[in-house]
């Protein structure tokens, strides 16, 4: 097991106006640490204003991050200028959200496919339609020929994905942020674009960094899980773990709060997290969670901020109700 | 991409719009080369802006073709011309030379005037005279003029050179001695009193009818006339080079003449490659600085965009009018000086619209993604920000054309036009203050106004067609 991304008390802050001229700062990730192996997938879940897509920016460099240290294989890439990021930026790619917004409508697919070989000069031009159309075929999009000379807009957003996703694959990265990359996409390709994924994975040993809200999906294609909470993480381990024993009373919840496809759920109502998510400019004091948290215990849980303890081997959760792990 | 522009041209033409402001834009490229090639450059100063160069056009005519619109046949403008004598005779009071030309008469109206000159004179010991006389149909004939060439100035020595640059011109319609011969005609021949103090307003028709013993006036006389001019001269080297008349007639050419006589046609059509230079210089560098402005101003935000839009805010708040005529008081009428303005205050609202849109798709997921990719801000303002302003760019760019012309149309409306390059502006200006849309001389600020028109068409059609081009969404797939 060799470690591919290592992100340490990371800390991304921002400014936000206040008033005319005033400032105030926005805590978007606030002390997050993890790490990443290669080959293997970190899903990153929990509700929006979490900070989850401002870790993956920051994994990516594309905000600067305010503390806090990033390797990437071993280097560390925290504060390297721009001027000395390509070699990051070959090796690092990501799929983004929206596949209406992040492909260019200008630009035809083998264009869009050609942009990444142009901008580090890879290959000459007959070499580069032949990456190009093996990269199609990696994500299944067939036929070659005929997807090249499409332009976004004759495409389905599944069908888009994948040209993203060809887009991130055709300089043969080892590591893809996958930034909510489904949650845009109709029902019916979701889980073939995850299952592409996974397969693209095992063929080329890439390391995603899977951002989602959508811990389900998170259990099935990824290795471990880290769930987020005001720009925390407030628990990380084994996917299996997380949401078969969920330690962290919001863990607890967002798990309870999927819902099941059972008839005899219809009339039943399902617990659902009381509150809102804290204001990321204010968060509360001690624990982050307490003033929503069923089992938060008066005197300690809003004076003392928990350190993220590990319960069991590979297993963190940053939680008052298990100081010493679980026996 | 290879055979991009190929397939731009393609696209544009496949469109009937597109087509069409293609053809109208050939066809105003075409004229304005014709323009170029015939006319010299400084045709405005040497001679739209001369009147000598019109003296011998009738003033405020209309087009020739409107002449099949009307029941009477009006005078058709002819200028007769000879370098050569048409006959050379031998008399005892020396050599005459007869320059004879036939006029066939048809009209139903007097020409507007007559005139008659001679140009290079050239003459040893006496000078040579002339006389212009008029045969008529009517087997009458009537000595209209006569002339001699000013005698050598002291220590002028043969051979006598007169009237090389400018010619020796009689305006006979207006002349004096004429109305004399005129009225002592009317009293031999039909015996008819007019005095030739009262005759001065009507030579023409006297010369080219009989009187009308109803009415007082003339009725026209129609037939074969011919004007004989006669130069006598006492040596055989003498010489005249050019010998003119000129039928004045009530109508002209294909676009009439204006109150000085000018040609309209001649300077509508230099006013072709004038309006194209004002505009699409103007049009292509205010929008091609706009939009680099604005790219970077959005794209890279902090001082720079802040210097950049105080800047264009400044600009843009100035009010435009005042300046140019400030300028054009210190600096002088000056087209270039004109378009420098235009360029310099029309650039900026174009800097503040494209940055708003920049500052959108800055934040957007492609931007995101292309930094991600290690493409440069160069690479991501030029190939990725820029295509989705193209449509608007073009679009601005080519409104920006007419609403150019327009502008220094405005300038000229107001006086303050460059008077060395006539400009459809100013044709139209001159229309205006003389009078010409209250006197009903339609030919004279109709003709400016429509092709002003016609320009902003010409570029909106290209404009329609264009979107297409710049924007692949809106293509049709062809199988």
């Amino acid at each position: 097991m060799t470690e591919l991304l290592r992100i340490e008390d990371l800390r991304v802050h921002f400014q936000a106006r206040k008033g005319l001229i005033g400032t105030i700062p926005v805590k978007a990730l606030d002390g997050v640490s993890l790490t990443l192996e290669k080959g293997k997938t970190l899903a990153v879940v929990g509700e929006s204003g979490s900070g989850k897509t401002t870790l993956g920016r920051a994994a990516l460099r594309l905000v600067k991050p305010t503390g806090g240290r990033i390797f990437f294989d071993g280097e560390d890439v925290t504060n390297l200028p721009d001027s000395k990021l390509k070699k990051f930026r070959r090796r690092a790619q990501g799929v983004f959200q929206d596949p209406y917004s992040s492909l260019d409508a200008f630009m035809s697919v083998s264009q869009i496919l050609e942009e990444p070989l142009a901008i580090h000069s890879i290959g000459n031009a007959r070499e580069r339609t032949d990456m190009i159309h093996h990269a199609l075929q990696d994500v299944r999009l067939s036929p070659v020929e005929e997807m090249a000379a499409k332009y976004p807009h004759m495409l389905s957003g599944g069908l888009r994905q994948r040209v993203g996703l060809a887009r991130a694959l055709i300089l043969r990265p080892d590591f893809i942020l996958a930034d909510e990359p489904v949650s845009m996409i109709d029902a019916s390709s979701r889980t073939e674009i995850l299952y592409l994924m996974r397969d693209l994975q095992d063929t080329y040993g890439i390391g995603f960094l899977y951002i989602t809200h959508d811990i389900a999906t998170a259990r099935h294609f990824s290795d471990r899980i880290a769930v987020m909470y005001a720009g925390r993480i407030v628990e990380i381990g084994p996917a299996e773990q997380i949401v078969d024993e969920p330690l962290h009373p919001y863990t607890v919840a967002l798990i309870k709060a999927v819902p099941e496809p059972d008839p005899a759920n219809r009339l039943r109502q399902r617990p659902v997290i009381p509150g809102e998510p804290p204001s990321p400019t204010e968060p509360p004091t001690g624990c982050r969670f307490h003033p929503r948290c069923p089992s938060a215990i008066e005197g300690t849980c809003e004076v003392i901020d928990p350190p993220l303890i590990e319960v069991r081997p590979g297993h963190h959760v940053a939680c008052h109700l298990w100081p010493e792990g679980v026996h | 991409m290879r055979g991009g522009l190929q397939t731009a041209l393609t696209e544009l033409l496949s469109s009937t719009t597109g087509k069409v402001g293609v053809t109208f834009f050939l066809v105003m490229l075409l004229i304005s080369l014709y323009a170029i090639i015939t006319n010299p450059l400084d045709f405005g100063t040497r001679l739209w802006n001369n009147p000598a160069a019109w003296a011998d056009n009738p003033k405020n005519v209309p087009p020739a073709w409107t002449g099949i619109f009307e029941g009477s046949r009006r005078v058709n403008h002819t200028v007769f011309e000879a370098s050569e004598p048409t006959e050379v005779r031998n008399t005892t009071r020396g050599i005459e030379s007869v320059y004879t030309f036939n006029v066939d008469y048809t009209f139903d109206e007097a020409p507007t005037f007559t005139s008659f000159s001679i140009q290079n004179v050239t003459y040893h010991g006496s000078p040579p005279s002339t006389s212009v006389s008029v045969m008529r149909p009517d087997g009458r004939s009537l000595s209209l003029y006569r002339f001699v060439v000013p005698a050598p100035r002291n220590g002028e020595t043969p051979p006598i050179l007169r009237y090389q640059q400018t010619p020796f011109r009689v305006h006979l319609s207006g002349e004096p001695s004429v109305a004399v011969n005129v009225a002592q005609f009317l009293q031999d021949e039909f015996q008819v009193n007019i005095s030739s103090s009262r005759l001065v307003g009507d030579i023409d028709e006297a010369v080219f009818g009989i009187p009308d013993t109803q009415g007082g006036g003339f009725q026209p006389l129609k037939g074969e006339y011919q004007i004989v001019v006669v130069a006598r001269s006492q040596n055989e080297r003498d010489s005249i080079e050019g010998v003119k008349f000129v039928l004045g007639g009530s109508q002209f050419g294909m676009m009439g003449t204006d109150s000085t006589g000018r040609d309209l046609a001649r300077g509508l059509i230099f006013g072709f490659p004038v309006a194209l230079a004002i505009g699409l210089i103007t049009a292509v560098m205010a929008t091609v600085i706009g939009t680099t402005m604005g790219i970077i101003s959005g794209y890279t935000g902090g001082k720079t965009d802040i210097l950049i839009q105080r800047f264009s805010d400044v600009l843009s708040n100035i009010p435009l009018l005042p300046i140019l005529l400030f300028l054009a008081f210190i600096l002088g009428q000056k087209l270039w000086i004109v378009i420098a303005i235009l360029i310099v205050f029309g650039w900026p609202g174009m800097a503040i619209v494209i940055r708003s849109m920049v500052l959108q798709i800055r934040s957007g997921q492609l931007v995101e993604a292309s930094i991600s990719l290690g493409a440069s801000r160069w690479r991501i303002m030029l190939r990725h920000i820029f295509p989705q302003m193209a449509p608007f760019v073009f679009a601005q760019m080519i409104f920006f054309t007419p609403a150019a012309i327009l502008a220094e149309a405005g300038l000229s409306f107001l006086g303050l036009g460059d008077p060395s390059i006539p400009t459809w502006g100013q044709i139209l200006d001159q229309g205006f203050r003389t009078g010409a849309v209250y006197v009903g001389y339609w030919w004279w600020v109709m003709p400016p106004g429509i092709l002003i028109v016609l320009t902003a068409l010409t570029f909106v059609l290209i404009a329609l067609g264009m979107e297409r081009v710049v924007d692949p969404r809106l293509r049709t797939v062809r199988q």
